[in-house]
């Protein structure tokens, strides 16, 4: 059987680099969400600053928004 | 098995293969100190280590480790890891955020240990029963990912620990 790869070396630290970042990225992108949604932002707004669509964040965010209990724009409030 | 491993709640297989509740509560709690999203395999370390005196204390102190060397093995860890991309540990206060309710599922890596450790304790003593050493060991038998990380920054022979995790007959 061929030697499993060092945990530490190699392609090892880029890999779970990337994976860190991509935590870490979501865990910043929910409390800035947040931040923004108690802040009166509208969830178009947010959606242009992330760069995605309205239906991506409200689907993604909304859950925890509720439960946060900010009081969210209606759509014809934006 | 592969089902029953792709089920959301995993705790409660779990508990019907003798592992208590308490011990499934303290993987969580692991995970929401840790800021996680899913349940991993260094939370259920950390929470098999959190049990003061019991058969994975007694595993890991031979090995010169406890709780609170594990957490630091750990903290290293995603130190090392974040310097790669020239990245400090984030303030937890930049990325606090209203925790979701309920309760967490188990990620890929904490699945995979659970998987090996169902394996192990099935081939090995024929038994409907895991002990807490078995998830140890199928938690220690992983070869990449952030616990092998962890326990080689820390100079741990973990594939050692692991047989003798195996082995433990209590």
């Amino acid at each position: 059987m061929p030697t499993p790869p060092s945990p530490l070396d190699g392609p090892a630290d880029g890999l779970a680099a990337a994976s860190a970042l991509r935590a870490i990225a979501d865990e910043l992108e929910d409390a800035e969400v947040e931040r923004a949604m108690r802040a009166g932002w509208s969830w178009s707004q947010v959606a242009e600053a992330l760069g995605v669509t309205r239906q991506a964040v409200h689907k993604k965010h909304l859950r925890r928004l509720l439960l946060a209990q900010i009081e969210l724009r209606r759509r014809n409030g934006e | 098995m592969s089902r029953i491993l792709a089920a959301r709640r995993l705790a409660p297989v779990l508990v019907a293969w003798g592992i208590g509740p308490s011990v499934s509560h303290q993987f969580e709690i692991e995970a929401k100190r840790d800021g996680a999203k899913a349940i991993e395999a260094e939370h259920m370390l950390l929470a098999l280590a959190a049990g003061p005196g019991g058969d994975v204390a007694k595993l890991l102190g031979e090995a010169g480790l406890d709780y609170h060397r594990l957490a630091a093995a750990l903290r290293d860890e995603r130190r090392r890891t974040l310097a790669f991309a020239g990245m400090k540990v984030p303030d937890t206060k930049l990325v606090a955020t209203t925790e979701l309710d309920g309760s967490l599922t188990f990620g890929t890596s904490a699945k995979a240990a659970i998987r090996r450790a169902l394996v192990g304790a099935r081939h090995e003593r024929h038994r409907r029963h895991l002990r807490s050493t078995d998830l140890l060991a199928g938690i220690l038998d992983a070869e990449l990912g952030t616990v092998p990380r962890a326990l080689a920054i820390s100079g741990i022979d973990r594939a050692e620990m692991a047989s003798r995790a195996w082995g433990f007959k209590g």
